[in-house]
């Protein structure tokens, strides 16, 4: 359970301040998903960062199972923009950066993660050996590695080739529901917000704030992207985003 | 038996046996075409010179060599050692704090400008205050290259720690590291190929300030290292010449043995796609 109250995040202070996010209020109730989409530069990934405890909010709070968020937490993987992969370690030891950081030997769950996404092969490879979309895979396996109740993610796809992307946002939903974390998604890909949120909060330009929630009851659905109401969700975000544009 | 193998197949993995013999054969062949230049410049120097040798020639150079074998040996070694507790000293301090330096802000607003304030002081000015200070004893001359050393090595590895990625930084701390973890996981690695770099700068650097400790004051032929070696014989220019070339060849060794450590420490520098 992720709850944010008039959230307010401010680069800077006095009169240098700059305002990346405006009194956001909003919650993801435990094992449901939340896409947030706006244009580039509103605070997106501010908001998420804030989320993460890597940035202090200015004010209001931000709970995760109801506390206060006050730094990173272990019960919290954060997927980052570029997958934030270290080019120094292997495959294996990116994917299980955060056990070996807490001591704790990754037990043989790490290598089943490993394997669900695909990457057993390439376990001792450096990232520079990989493709793109096996370093968001490998991002990915990060995130799970720890078991996580709750999943944030900063563009974990962004540019990716459309079948490629599709191919990692079908597996993506495999793991939720086997894993049953609950997870934010930060995108400006209006489809991926279509696919991959069960309520898509779409943002307005900086500073952010809701500008519109949209609820997408029949998410997860089998061949959801070929359904009319996936059609109809891409449609009214789109409305939505261009709305006063 | 069986576990020096095993430590032998550690090795070679690591250092990719196929390549050492190619490396081998580039070292030979470079070797065999200096030793033709020199011998050509020799040469055209003694014609230019009306026959008088001042710059010999390669194989009466070696033959020097050989005979002064033992002697020039004891001073190699004397050299070797001089230079590498210079170089270890400096790095093992000059490293981290550079890193420090480089990446706490605080810091860095405190010490970096004694840092440039002291760092342009050619540190060879002192040498002679040292050495009236506390002699002209073998923890001087150390001293001498490990100063020098040391701030080269502070200088370049606090710059490196400004540039690191905050993408890296982010990533782990969200990972959970704690600031210890940071460097050891991000920093450290990161700013490793740059500093091996700098390592290299710093031997040829640490060896013309070894030059200075070496003939400054008086010179002993015997226990003084190559510097005193050379100087002492730079007048037969053949046993002077020995002597550079056991210097180069020093420099040599620790270029390989750093080589040989980067190929190690850092392996996924060679995995990368690189454009014919
Ligand atoms: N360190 C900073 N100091 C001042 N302003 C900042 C800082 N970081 C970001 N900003 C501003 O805050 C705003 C929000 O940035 P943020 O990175 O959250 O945007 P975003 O929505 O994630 O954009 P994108 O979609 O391009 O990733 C931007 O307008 C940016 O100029
Ligand atoms: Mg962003």
């Amino acid at each position: 359970m992720i709850a944010l109250r008039d959230v307010v995040v401010e680069y800077g202070r006095g009169v240098r301040a700059v305002r990346a996010v405006d009194r956001i209020t909003l919650g993801v109730p435990q094992g449901q998903s939340l896409a947030l989409i706006g244009p580039s530069g509103c605070g997106k990934s501010t908001l998420l960062f804030a989320v993460a405890g890597l940035i202090r909010a200015t004010e209001g709070e931000i709970r995760i199972g109801g506390e206060l968020v006050a730094g990173p937490r272990r019960d919290t993987a954060l997927i980052l923009q570029n997958a934030g992969l270290l080019p120094w370690k292997t495959v294996w030891q990116n994917a299980n950066l955060s056990l070996l950081l807490a001591k704790e030997y990754p037990a043989a769950t790490a290598d089943a993660v490993l394997a669900e996404l695909g990457l057993s092969d390439v376990k001792s490879r450096y990232p520079s050996e990989l493709s793109e979309g096996m370093k968001r895979r490998v991002g990915i396996a990060r995130a799970l590695s720890t078991s996580p109740e709750v999943m944030l993610m900063d563009e974990p796809l962004a540019s990716l080739d459309t079948l490629t992307k599709e191919r990692i946002q079908d597996l993506f939903l495999k793991l939720w529901a086997r894993h049953a974390f609950s997870f934010v998604l930060v995108t400006h890909d209006i489809e991926e917000a279509a696919f991959l949120g069960q309520r898509i909060v779409v943002l307005s330009p900086r500073p952010a704030t809701v500008k519109a929630v949209v609820d997408n009851p029949e998410m997860g659905k089998l061949d959801y992207r070929e359904s009319s109401a996936f059609r109809a969700v891409v449609f009214r975000l789109r409305a939505e985003l261009e709305r006063g544009a | 038996m069986n576990r020096a193998k095993r430590a032998g197949r550690w090795f070679v993995d690591r250092v990719e046996d196929r390549s050492v013999w190619r490396h081998l054969a580039v070292y030979a062949a470079s070797i065999l075409l200096l030793l033709l230049f020199w011998e050509v410049a020799s040469v055209v120097i003694r014609a230019l010179k009306g026959g008088r040798e001042y710059l010999p020639n390669p194989i009466l150079t070696i033959r020097e060599m050989v005979r002064l074998g033992p002697l020039l040996f004891q001073n190699f070694w004397i050299s070797a050692w001089r230079l590498v507790l210079a170089i270890l000293i400096a790095f093992s301090t000059g490293y981290p704090l550079g890193l420090l330096v480089g990446h706490e802000r605080r810091l860095d607003e405190l010490i970096s400008p004694m840092i440039y304030i002291v760092y342009p002081i050619p540190q060879v000015a002192f040498i002679l205050i040292l050495f009236l200070i506390f002699g002209i004893g073998h923890p001087v001359k150390v001293a001498i290259v490990a100063i020098a050393l040391f701030f080269q090595l502070l200088v370049s590895a606090r710059g490196e720690a400004k540039q690191i990625s905050l993408e890296h930084i982010t990533s782990v701390i969200s990972a959970g590291a704690s600031r210890w973890q940071v460097y050891r996981h991000v920093i450290l690695p990161a700013t490793l190929p740059s500093i091996l770099t700098s390592l290299r700068v710093s031997v040829g650097l640490g060896m013309a300030f070894l030059y200075i400790a070496e003939t400054t004051g008086s010179v002993d032929p015997v226990r003084g290292g190559l510097g005193s070696f050379i100087k002492n014989n730079m007048y037969s220019t053949g046993q002077a010449f020995a002597g550079i070339i056991a210097m180069a060849l020093l420099g040599l060794c620790l270029y390989i043995v750093i080589d040989v450590i980067e190929r190690i420490v850092c392996r996924w520098t060679y995995t990368a796609r690189r454009p014919l």
